[in-house]
């Protein structure tokens, strides 16, 4: 069975769908709420999407975790700006096919399409980062 | 509204109790509150009580998972669970009530078993989210905080070790803690890496345990005790990082708000806490904290560490129990064991850890994941030897 929570989050987890607050520019994702986590209002919304890029606010490299992920593993907070311009998104950003000691604050990093754990035996996609190929060291 | 004091305080040495159940614990830690309070207190006393827990190992998802164990049937058990904070947030949630006038004296009993089951919260925050929090361990969580900090102020991985040492210190001579030993800067940044730029010796115990404390109104407080400790101030508040705000990628928001909050109710500024105990499930944890409860400015937590004004002969003692990194961190136990703490403290029966400021306020603090986010809840009650 393919569970409720990854097929909800499709359109995000697949697309980079994202929406912006209207009143205050703030982008909602991966979420589809009507209330604005900045402003508060119960704003109007307009439907965006990310761009496949973005930048590194933090960041950790987990050395110990469960046998479903590659280790060691960078994580980092990422701004991921919309293609339309206006205030990027803050997520969390899985890394793959980087070395430890080449991610850093400020760094750009581009989005991949991945396969990024089983459930039940049916495959969750979604992006990872990773150093974009002209940087590549 | 009522005016509430502690007038008792009890807890069980934290540990691996794998010889002990979460009832063991519970009705140790519960026997022993009684036992504290300096006039002679009856179970039939207890008008109510609120049970911290997040019954990590299963064995108290209701009200009875208090009553059982202290046998306090028939009455209103409220349990309460808010991340880390669960502990502080039963304190406050009891205090409310009885500030209201719906109890006398009522029963704050936090415990965890955390030593029972090997997965949980590892699995739950590594592989539930997709996008919120895949991958995302606690130290994941705090050391995002600590890449930025170092970055953004020049903050030195010496100086988050202090906290360890700091910590280890004074745990070394607290009866009750996880772990007694102490360590040094180089012993904290040479530990094996967890999650960089954290290491093991960086990361606070999974510890088991309990602790109890009994609050009463000021109408009946006479009868309990003659040398009350006055709960002064408290606040609570949320927050997600998701909102983008760039304090919250250095710090955490919500502690700042708590502390707004508790400091205007208590009618003090941070220059008045004498004495605190703080989360500190990771050191950063705690280093950013001194910002975020202002008894520094923001960027300068390393310096304040590495100055020696919070260790147990500072100007502002923090976690002179040895914090959740030296005293473990039994979930719903933490945020009571740190009342008791206070409370100790302000009575001058703190023993070997007591600090030697003569504290007239004291503060206690956690900090929550929950979600997607560190920081998503923060809990902070104030404490006080005079009546507010």
């Amino acid at each position: 069975m393919y569970e409720p929570p990854f097929t909800r989050d499709r359109d995000a987890n697949e697309r980079l769908a994202a929406r912006e607050c209207d009143a205050c520019g703030w982008v909602s994702f991966p979420e589809f709420r009507d209330i604005c986590k900045r402003c508060e209002s119960v704003g109007e919304w307009t439907d965006t999407e990310l761009e496949e890029r973005g930048t590194v606010q933090s960041y950790v490299v987990q050395q110990r975790l469960p046998d479903e992920f590659e280790t060691p593993l960078p994580l980092a907070i990422m701004d991921v700006p919309q293609t339309s311009g206006g205030d990027p998104a803050r997520v969390y950003g899985l890394f793959t096919e980087t070395d430890p000691e080449h991610i850093d604050i400020g760094m750009k990093a581009e989005a991949d399409f991945r396969r990024v754990f089983d459930v039940d035996g049916l495959p969750v996609h979604s992006f990872k980062f990773k150093r974009p190929r002209g940087d590549r060291l | 509204m009522r005016d509430v004091a502690v007038v008792g305080a009890g807890m069980i040495d934290f540990g691996e109790l794998f010889e002990q159940s979460f009832d063991d614990m519970a009705e140790r830690a519960y026997l022993n509150a009684l036992d504290d309070v300096d006039k002679e207190i009856s179970s039939d006393d207890i008008d109510a009580a609120w049970f911290g827990t997040l019954d990590i190992a299963e064995n108290a998802s209701s009200g009875l998972g208090l009553s059982h164990p202290t046998g306090l049937f028939e009455m209103p058990v409220t349990r309460v669970e808010n991340a880390c904070a669960t502990g502080s947030t039963a304190f406050r949630s009891a205090v409310e009530a009885v500030r209201a006038g719906s109890a006398d004296v009522a029963l704050v009993l936090g415990a965890e078993k955390m030593r029972d089951s090997a997965g949980g919260l590892i699995e739950g925050a590594s592989l539930e989210q997709v996008w919120r929090g895949r991958g995302v361990t606690m130290p994941a969580f705090f050391g995002l905080r600590a890449t930025r900090h170092m970055e953004a102020y020049g903050t030195t991985r010496e100086q988050v070790a202090e906290v360890s040492v700091k910590n280890h210190e004074n745990g070394a001579k607290y009866p009750h803690a996880h772990y007694r030993f102490t360590c040094s800067v180089e012993d904290v940044v040479d530990s094996p890496q967890v999650t960089y730029p954290l290491n093991l010796y960086d990361c606070c115990p999974v510890t088991d345990g309990a602790a109890a404390t009994v609050i009463v109104s000021e109408d009946v407080v006479d009868e309990y005790t003659d040398d009350p400790v006055w709960v002064a101030g408290s606040g609570l508040a949320t927050d997600t990082f998701q909102r983008g705000k760039d304090e919250s990628l250095a710090g955490f928001p919500a502690t700042r708000q708590a502390a707004e909050q508790a400091y205007e109710e208590a009618g003090i500024t941070a220059d008045d806490v004498d004495v605190a105990e703080v989360h500190d499930c990771f050191t950063i944890t705690e280093l950013v904290t001194y910002e975020d409860l202002g008894f520094c400015e923001t960027g300068e937590g390393g310096a304040f560490v590495e100055s020696g004004t919070p260790h147990l002969d500072g100007e502002k003692p923090v976690n002179p129990s040895g914090g959740l990194l030296a005293k473990g961190h039994p979930i719903g136990a933490t945020g009571v064991a740190q009342v008791n703490e206070i409370y100790e403290q302000l009575r001058g029966e703190a023993g070997a850890v007591q600090v030697e400021n003569d504290p007239e306020y004291g503060l206690q603090h956690n900090i929550g994941i929950g979600r997607d986010a560190t920081g998503s809840v923060s809990c902070i009650n104030v404490l006080s030897k005079h009546r507010p």
